[in-house]
């Protein structure tokens, strides 16, 4: 499979990769991780008559902490984010960058890749959410945050600009007591994109057992990863116990709008089911310990 | 469409290449290049035949243009022999039979010595972790995973001390 002809640049730092953006808008296209680029250029779905590698853009890169939250370079790699403690909740975002593609592929794509692309399978926005992350979109003479939730439009699509570029992540601080997991089904263990997927991240009060903040995200079974908010709100006040649990799953079940694309819609939601009481649970478990 | 100059190590030298900025990796390497030790499977990221290593990190080399290496280490398998002697997982894939048709055995190697230099005592989940990217559909992975885990650290110990021990240990 060869690739369309395009000129390439490989801008040193953030200001020129946003001024190359800002000069050829929706004829560029930029090249992160490659893992779905490089597919969709060999697969003729995209014309760009300009690539813009961000390998050397430095600011794109690692990890920042301020008294609010943990900043994380958009360009980071899924490998590189299973390394790094995110703090209470964080783990929902390590389980799943763990578990994008293979090993092969984690060595190459980013999470600002795997949020704008926006496929509703992707693995690291269900936890992303749940961690009620934000984005920061810069372009030439310009910066804006746009929150997770508000992020994605439809399958392929979401807010940015053809100009903008992701530089980080933004997530806030969450209380010690909070524990994240995130479940994944497929139909098997590498390379596979979600049939469903699940994260939840719940915060506990002091006594350890009561829920007094709770999140969960469902992937793939709607066009864009979504929040399932009644689900969530079902728990606050209540008792982390599995009665609990499964009340709130069987919400979360219906909440979803699975289309029945690449298994039955009645399936999905059994697995949402399935999977959200599995994600509280062992979000529960790291809650508390 | 303006060439790029690109200048990277490329198995322990520095290499200098004039490539086309839609050329993939994998095409250089086999191509401009000669280093048809490397294989062109799916080109899509799901075989790992064309696994290299990136600065020490297996990926997918039909994932990545040339032009991003400017700058970067490249190791392919034809890097990983010390002159005529193999590597030790180069043997040993011979010795456990872990080699059929062999299409996918360059990439295997070297997604497993990445692991190796990380974990040299792997255990047999983290193997099969390690080579998830690299399809076989020859060997049904067993021998190559026995080929692995009998290079790795403790593998290797058992080998180079008393044998007798070993065995009586084992």
């Amino acid at each position: 499979m060869l690739l369309p002809k395009f000129d390439y640049h490989a801008p040193a730092n953030l200001e020129e990769a946003c001024q190359i953006m800002a000069h050829y808008g929706d004829q560029a296209r930029l090249l992160a991780g490659g893992t779905d680029l490089l597919i969709a250029l060999k697969k003729n779905r995209i014309y760009p008559s300009q690539v813009v590698a961000l390998d050397r853009v430095g600011e794109l890169k690692g990890v920042g902490i301020d008294e609010n939250g943990l900043y994380l370079g958009a360009r980071t790699t899924a490998a590189e984010i299973m390394e790094i403690d995110f703090g209470p909740g964080g783990e929902a975002l390590v389980q799943a960058a763990s578990q994008v593609g293979s090993p092969l592929i984690r060595n190459l794509a980013t999470v600002g890749g795997n949020l704008a692309t926006a496929m509703p399978a992707a693995d690291m926005a269900p936890p992303l959410l749940a961690l009620q992350a934000s984005v920061i979109l810069e372009r030439y003479g310009d910066q804006r945050e746009v929150e997770l939730k508000d992020f994605f439009v439809c399958p392929g699509e979401q807010v940015m600009l053809p100009e903008e570029v992701m530089s980080v992540i933004y997530l806030p601080q969450l209380p010690e007591s909070t524990g994240g997991a995130f479940e994944k089904l497929g139909v098997r263990k590498a390379l596979e994109r979600s049939i469903v997927s699940v994260a939840a991240v719940v915060s506990l009060a002091e006594d350890n057992r009561t829920i007094v903040d709770a999140r969960i995200v469902l992937g793939a079974v709607a066009p864009t990863p979504m929040l399932a908010t009644e689900a969530a709100g079902s728990m606050i006040g209540k008792k982390a116990v599995a009665k609990n649990f499964a009340a709130a799953a069987s919400i979360a079940a219906r909440e979803a709008r699975p289309r029945g694309l690449r298994t039955s819609a009645v399936y999905s939601r059994l697995m949402v089911e399935t999977l959200t009481i599995r994600a509280l649970t062992r979000a529960f478990e790291a809650a508390s310990k | 469409m303006k060439k790029c100059h690109i200048t990277f190590q490329l198995n322990g030298m520095t290499t200098e290449v004039l490539v086309n900025p839609n050329q993939t990796l994998v095409r250089m390497l086999r191509e401009d290049l000669g280093l048809t030790g490397t294989k062109y499977g799916c080109g899509e990221g799901d075989c790992g035949s064309c696994t290299v290593l990136l600065d020490g990190e297996p990926v997918n080399s039909c994932l990545v243009l040339a032009a991003q290496v400017d700058g970067h280490r490249v190791t392919t398998i034809e890097g990983v022999a010390d002159g005529d002697n193999l590597h030790s997982l180069q043997a040993s894939f011979i010795e456990k039979g872990a080699i059929q048709c062999g299409f996918c055995t360059p990439g295997m190697i070297l997604s497993a010595k990445a692991l190796l230099e990380k974990q040299p005592d792997p255990s047999e989940l983290e193997v099969r972790t390690a080579i998830s990217g690299n399809l076989c559909r020859c060997t049904g992975y067993q021998k190559i995973v026995e080929a692995i885990m009998s290079t790795g650290k403790s593998a290797g110990e058992c080998s180079s001390s008393n044998e007798e021990k070993c065995q009586g240990e084992g």
